[in-house]
């Protein structure tokens, strides 16, 4: 039974690796007769090479610059501020927007944070092959926390002073904010961010890339939200503050929506040249599946 | 210029001839140097040396032994052979005169 367990448990492990590598490397693990601990620490060893490995490529590097740190950063604009205007219009809070411009407004970005999030999720799937855990993970933290340092920043979650010994909830509305905060990771926004990041990366481990009409069809989407979401906020932002905020000029509305857009960028320049060279070129470990030719 | 697991690794796989694949070389290195043989050693530096052209490898036909799972056959290529001649006749070279090479260790 213990032995049983131990077995599935180094299937499981092995799944790190690819899986023609992970049934020989099992096999021989078995045929040898090792315990269960020593050929953990054997898997481990390899996984642990494998891993090391992939980061010796660049386009591990550029999955986790590009996408995981800079697009984050304002992708994680983006759903801090999906976050706030869905509290806003949960709340009734008064503008002077009308309701179908409220509603266009809010579907519009809710789309956008799918189409973006998924194609980020999608390209870091597909520059980081098996370290994509890494990346994935990098890329969501720096979304959430990126937003919770947009909370603190702004004053919706209160840091206690430690001079003042002031009360951390000293007021409802303080903390009906903290609470929308403490619940980033499971509102609708985060929820539309992560699973489409999610289902992208899988889809972009499994696929590399896509065909070039795809490619076009997810860059046209992607730049037919950036140019709708500077567009709507354009009347949102004043109608909102509309003494104290006239709000920003397009150009610098538009800058976040086409940094989030680059990723989309990445997809069009390799689903072109996948037209001429189906094959795919990315270092996977070289496993032939046939008999070598008699010369050698 | 061979590294000397590089060596074993070819030399293992050239003595075992077509019965040469992942598991049955790791028992010819652990039972010539008396040493344990890691498994992403040894299958990282096959990746190495295949990408160098000194060996070849292909999935092999599973067996009951191994719970049906398959074997990564290895053969050493001409190329394989000559950068291990190589590697010895440089480790000879530099051993000459040496107390430790005159005084040579019994094979059993």
């Amino acid at each position: 039974m213990m032995m049983r367990s131990g077995w599935l448990f180094l299937s499981v492990l092995a799944r790190a690796l690819e899986p023609a590598e992970r049934d020989v490397v099992l096999g021989d693990l078995a045929e040898s007769g090792e315990g269960v601990g020593p050929a953990t620490r054997h898997l481990l060893g390899l996984i642990v090479r494998r891993q090391v490995g992939l980061w010796l490529a660049w386009r591990p590097w550029l999955a986790l610059l590009g996408v995981s740190c800079l697009a984050a950063v304002s992708l994680s604009r983006i759903v801090f501020r999906l976050n706030v205007d869905l509290h806003k219009y949960a709340a009734g809070y008064a503008t002077s927007l009308t309701p179908p411009q409220e509603v266009a407004f809010l579907v519009l970005l809710a789309g956008a944070v799918t189409v973006w999030s998924w194609t980020c999720g999608f390209v870091l799937g597909a520059l980081s092959g098996r370290a994509v855990w890494l990346t994935w993970s990098v890329f969501y933290f720096v979304v959430l926390d990126s937003a919770w340092a947009r909370f603190v920043r702004m004053g919706h979650i209160f840091l206690p002073n430690p001079h003042t010994h002031e009360a951390l909830l000293d007021s409802w509305p303080g903390t009906l904010r903290l609470l929308m905060a403490t619940t980033l990771p499971l509102s609708i926004a985060a929820l539309l961010f992560a699973f489409p990041a999610l289902a992208g990366a899988f889809g972009g481990v499994r696929r590399r890339r896509l065909t070039v009409h795809y490619a076009y069809l997810m860059a046209s989407v992607n730049m037919a939200l950036a140019l709708f979401t500077t567009w709507s906020t354009g009347w949102y932002d004043p109608a909102h503050l509309p003494a104290r905020w006239p709000g920003v000029p397009w150009s610098t509305r538009l800058l976040p929506f086409l940094w989030v857009s680059l990723p989309a960028a990445y997809l069009l320049a390799c689903g072109i040249p996948a037209a001429r060279r189906p094959k795919d070129d990315y270092p996977l470990p070289p496993m032939v599946p046939d008999r070598p030719s008699p010369e050698n | 210029m061979l590294g000397e697991f590089e060596y074993l690794l070819i030399s293992a796989a050239a003595r075992l001839g077509e019965d040469a694949y992942g598991a049955a070389i790791r028992r010819e290195i652990e039972g010539v140097t008396k040493c344990r043989c890691a498994v992403g050693a040894l299958y990282t530096t096959l990746d190495r040396l295949e990408a160098k052209g000194l060996v070849t490898t292909w999935m092999g036909d599973p067996t009951p032994q191994r719970g049906g799972r398959p074997k990564r056959m290895v053969r050493v290529t001409a190329k394989g052979i000559q950068e291990a001649k190589g590697f010895f006749r440089a480790v000879s070279r530099a051993s000459r005169g040496l107390s430790w090479a005159i005084d040579p260790v019994k094979v059993p």
